[in-house]
């Protein structure tokens, strides 16, 4: 690495010799927002050492992402659809998409045709994602663990993988449903990788899943995209 | 913006929803003319809240069911400030 500049450190995060994607917006920030950001992050690992308290690294990085995705994409409406739901909550069935990349073990989706893709593979792949449709997966609500995989060359998995509800809240919403909060959590709950051409999902796809769910009668539904 | 995408083809198929997501994502979802939207001040890629702290990820889907169930028109968006932990 020798004789490597700032700048290609700090974007060597984003999919380059250093992939981490809870760090990838360093490459969407400036030269000096980037030094400035790592700086801070140093004297607030600094304090942590001796209080333990990771609070305000964690709140630092967040903030991190927050300034590097300011700016927004082309995909822009000038208004949009509203469906009002018509019973209240606890009387209606609820339904759960994510963008997560989840999958049961046994049901991989196989992007690419390739057999057990790995994570890293996803991520080295993220160019022919973006530009690819993708496929939903079934999460039946009482999932096992070891059963359900995660797999998304865009974001950082480790939340998902040490508690899927960081996403994918499939045990929070059987709770609620038990509680009566909701009137049916609609089991199974879906999952596609969301790095994927918008086209086909807006064109295609979303209308092809929002009639699914209402085949399936469900009133409501939780979106979660990360 | 996949996801943006689904909320407005369910909302025009008649099936009210809602987003929760990470308030990294606002400059994206907001142009979208999204119907609803519960943003938290979590990393990215825990829109929820923290790995294991069932609590915080009950109140955050609290919220986005109580914004399912009384918002009155496309644009409703709540901001959520629980901590992470």
């Amino acid at each position: 690495m020798s004789g490597e500049t700032f700048v290609e450190y700090k974007d060597s995060f984003s999919y380059g010799s250093r992939p981490d994607l809870s760090f990838k917006f360093l490459k969407g920030l400036s030269e000096e927002e980037a030094a400035t950001f790592l700086h801070d992050l140093i004297t607030k690992v600094g304090e942590a050492i001796d209080d333990g308290d990771a609070t305000r690294i964690i709140e630092h990085v967040t903030q991190g992402q927050i300034e590097a995705y300011s700016k927004p994409t082309q995909w822009a409406y000038d208004d949009g659809p509203f469906a009002k739901l018509a019973k209240p909550v606890r009387e209606s069935r609820i339904g759960l998409l994510t963008s997560t990349g989840h999958f049961l073990e046994g049901k991989d989706p196989e992007p690419f045709g390739v057999k057990n893709m790995t994570q890293a593979e996803a991520v080295e792949r993220i160019t022919d994602f973006v530009k690819s449709t993708p496929e939903l997966s079934e999460i039946p609500a009482d999932v096992p663990a070891d059963q359900l995989l995660v797999r998304h060359g865009g974001y950082d998995i480790r939340g998902v993988q040490a508690d899927r509800n960081v996403a994918l809240p499939i045990d929070r919403m059987t709770e609620l449903a038990a509680e009566g909060v909701i009137g049916d959590f609609a089991s199974p709950a879906y999952s596609f990788v969301g790095a994927a051409a918008q086209t086909p999902i807006s064109r295609k796809l979303a209308p092809k899943w929002a009639d699914m769910f209402k085949e399936r009668q469900i009133e409501g539904a939780v979106l979660v995209p990360v | 913006m996949s996801v943006g995408h689904i909320a407005r083809a369910f909302e025009e198929n008649g099936i009210p929803t809602v987003i929760v997501a990470t308030k990294a994502f606002r400059p994206r979802l907001e142009v979208m003319s999204l119907p609803r939207l519960v943003l938290t001040p979590y990393p990215m890629g825990r829109p929820l809240g923290a790995p294991n702290n069932a609590a915080g990820q009950r109140q955050t889907l609290l919220a986005a069911l109580d914004l399912l169930e009384t918002a009155e028109s496309n644009g409703s968006i709540v901001e959520v400030d629980y901590p992470y932990r």
